[in-house]
């Protein structure tokens, strides 16, 4: 029960991260290398609400996630927004320089020091008794924080108006601006939403383990299974995550702790041999990359 | 007229640079790794200028040119390479990962400049019989830390000792737990389980997991801060309750005050601020002059970096030459004012020194505090 209980946190942190991948490349077809980094700044955003309103922790998670909403946006209107008409490898290699310019920065303002963003919130991260097994208390928020994002998101995208504009403009962007539909607003959004979603990933983590800049290669890790999923499906990324996840808690578990760190690239590379495109990739959305 | 100034002023200007020590560090102040590097280089930074407000060495100033290479070999090649050739320092320093060690020790054998590493683990070739040209004050030793932490162990264990061992995948904390797991079958003890995770991991539940399963009342770790405390904090939430002994980082001591488990010890070889020494009110004071962000117990590394570069330049006769330094370094006697539990000596065949001593720390819950659970240890550095 104790594997279950670990695959589903490690799935809940990938699926967690992926999402924010697969929400701007299902929309704009632009692949966010800056997205570690942005999870980083979303959860410095938490350490720097969490000084601010000391005393209250649930204020500071709600300015916190709305902080990462805002900056998201942000990043589109003023850098993105340029990179409309270009070619997708120029907005790619866009988001790296972003994510330098990010990781220097962030250096320049919270130092090199781990922090305890939780601690700061005057919360502890006690063990939950699940089923027979155990679970961090964060570790449990971190596996219903993914649930109810990706619940929000699908009914989003299904019921909403908003929801509906941003599936048409990654459906046919020149049919949907033709159709009075703002693209430059879906994609501010988009980009709002996955750096949300990945802010959130960062704060919770920082919250069960600390906060520090190798959070950013975290990020780059579960990139393997948004890959596997299929970059342009949001129920591709969750089964991509829990494809992922399981193999390496039990690799990790029967085989060899050490092949934790290349189990999501072998996943992905016999992926990529077998269905190049992903679990519930479109074929067509990879030819066109 | 306003250009023989200008000349005048930059004339007097290299004067003044030539009139200085000036030593090169090549360190880790940014990136993944920077919080187990940046603290020593602004530490010694701190102390040595704290060293020329009191008139400076022999009369001369000390001018430290640091150069950044983010743990990366080749930034630290060019860095050696910057200093070497263009600033000509007398004395190189590393303070950054293990894998920088390579291009520095190529520069320094082309130049013939002594290679201090002060902040990251002491190379092999510092032991005796040692390189003519590599030292390293750093705190940590391989092999000699497993001999002191297993020591303890056997020393505490009340009951038969099942251990488990715990280390980073990188090749200095795997060879490290491997001699360990030789060392302990040797001490009677059972080897129960010995884990590398890879760095970083996102949840390390899932090794932790493993470690639980194998029912050790001991565990040792030896690696970089984040795999040691991650892993323990993970086994503690599933269930486990036996001791807990890792290596005392620069931030050992504001994490036992964080972690508050009396089962979770510490081993290292530098004083704690709970100490209380003199030497611990300069170290305050001289932080809080130059306004270094960094809690005062993660500086006693770098003040020790400083003390050691201090006395080697101060056995430096004027002008420094590298052969000069280098003769001031192969004998060398360092009073560390208590932060050690002893002199750092250097000598020609031991640039590593001739004895290490151990302290074990802990948490105590009655008191509130951290306490020692064990006084200072000399094992003899030998050949």
């Amino acid at each position: 029960m104790q594997l279950a209980v670990n695959i589903a946190v490690l799935a809940s942190i990938y699926a967690l991260i992926c999402c924010g991948y697969v929400l701007i490349y299902r929309v704009s077809r632009v692949l966010s290398l800056a997205h570690g980094e942005l999870m980083l700044l979303g959860a410095y955003g938490l350490y720097a609400t969490a000084s601010l309103f000391k005393g209250h922790p649930l204020l500071a998670l709600a300015a916190a996630a709305a902080l990462a909403l805002m900056v998201g946006a942000a990043v589109y209107l003023a850098l993105m927004w340029r990179m409309t008409g270009e070619s997708v490898l120029a907005a790619v290699l866009a988001t790296i320089a972003l994510g330098i310019l990010l990781r220097g920065a962030m250096i320049l303002v919270f130092g090199t020091q781990t922090q305890y963003p939780l601690r700061d919130l005057g919360w502890s991260n006690a063990s939950v008794p699940v089923f027979g097994a155990r679970i961090s208390t964060v570790g449990l928020a971190l596996v219903l924080a993914t649930a109810a994002v990706y619940l929000g998101l699908f009914a989003f995208l299904r019921w909403t108006r908003w929801g509906i504009r941003m599936r048409a403009a990654g459906q046919h962007p020149l049919l949907a601006a033709q159709r009075g539909i703002g693209l430059h607003g879906v994609y501010a959004l988009a980009w709002g939403l996955a750096t949300f979603t990945g802010g959130m990933a960062g704060m919770l983590i920082a919250c069960d383990a600390g906060l520090e800049g190798t959070l950013v290669i975290i990020g780059f890790k579960a990139f393997p299974a948004a890959l596997v999923g299929g970059l342009d499906s949001l129920v591709g990324a969750l089964v991509g995550s829990l494809v992922v996840a399981a193999a390496e808690v039990l690799l990790i578990h029967h085989v060899d702790p050490l092949l934790s760190d290349v189990v999501p690239f072998a996943v992905l590379l016999a992926m990529l041999a077998v269905r190049p495109w992903g679990l519930f990739g479109t074929r067509e959305e990879l030819d066109r990359v | 007229m306003r250009k023989l100034l200008c000349i005048l002023a930059l004339l007097a200007g290299a004067a003044h640079a030539q009139d200085a020590y000036v030593i090169g560090v090549s360190a880790a102040m940014t990136g993944p790794v920077a919080p187990n590097y940046a603290p020593v280089v602004e530490a010694m930074k701190a102390y040595l200028e704290h060293v020329d407000g009191r008139g400076g060495i022999n009369g001369r100033k000390v001018r430290m040119v640091v150069l950044d290479d983010q743990a990366q070999p080749s930034r630290a090649a060019t860095n050696a390479k910057q200093l070497l050739d263009q600033e000509k320092v007398p004395m190189l320093l590393n303070v950054s990962l293990s894998s920088t060690y390579a291009p520095m020790i190529a520069e320094s054998k082309r130049t013939g400049v002594p290679l201090y590493f002060a902040g990251a683990v002491c190379p092999k070739e510092t032991y005796p019989p040692a390189d003519p040209l590599q030292f390293c004050s750093t705190a940590f030793g391989a092999n000699l830390d497993s001999q002191a932490a297993l020591a303890f162990v056997k020393a505490q264990a009340k009951d038969p000792v099942r251990i488990a061992f715990q280390a980073m995948a990188i090749p200095i904390a795997r060879a490290e737990i491997d001699y360990a797991e030789g060392l302990s079958k040797t001490l009677g003890m059972t080897v129960v389980e010995k884990q590398i995770s890879p760095p970083p991991a996102p949840d390390y539940t899932p090794f932790a997991t493993k470690l639980v399963e194998a029912k050790p009342n001991w565990v040792w770790s030896w690696s970089p801060w984040v795999a040691q405390v991650r892993t323990f904090e993970s086994m503690r939430r599933l269930g486990w309750n036996g001791k807990y002994l890792t290596w005392a980082h620069l931030n050992a001591e504001e994490e036992l005050a964080r972690i508050k488990d009396g089962d979770f010890y510490v081993v290292g070889t530098n004083a704690f601020l709970e100490d209380n020494l003199p030497v611990h009110a300069e170290i305050r004071a001289v932080a809080a002059r130059a306004k270094l962000d960094y809690p005062v117990s993660y500086l006693t590394e770098g003040f020790v970096a400083g003390l050691v570069v201090e006395q080697a330049l101060r056995n430096t006769p004027w002008p420094p030459t590298p052969q000069k330094v280098l003769a001031a370094m192969n004998n060398l006697k360092v009073d560390m004012k208590g932060l050690r539990g002893g002199p750092l000596e250097w000598t020609k065949d031991n640039h590593f020194r001739t004895k290490q001593y151990y302290r074990v720390w802990r948490w105590d819950r009655a008191g509130n505090r951290i306490v020692r659970a064990q006084d200072w240890q000399a094992i003899e550095v030998k050949r």
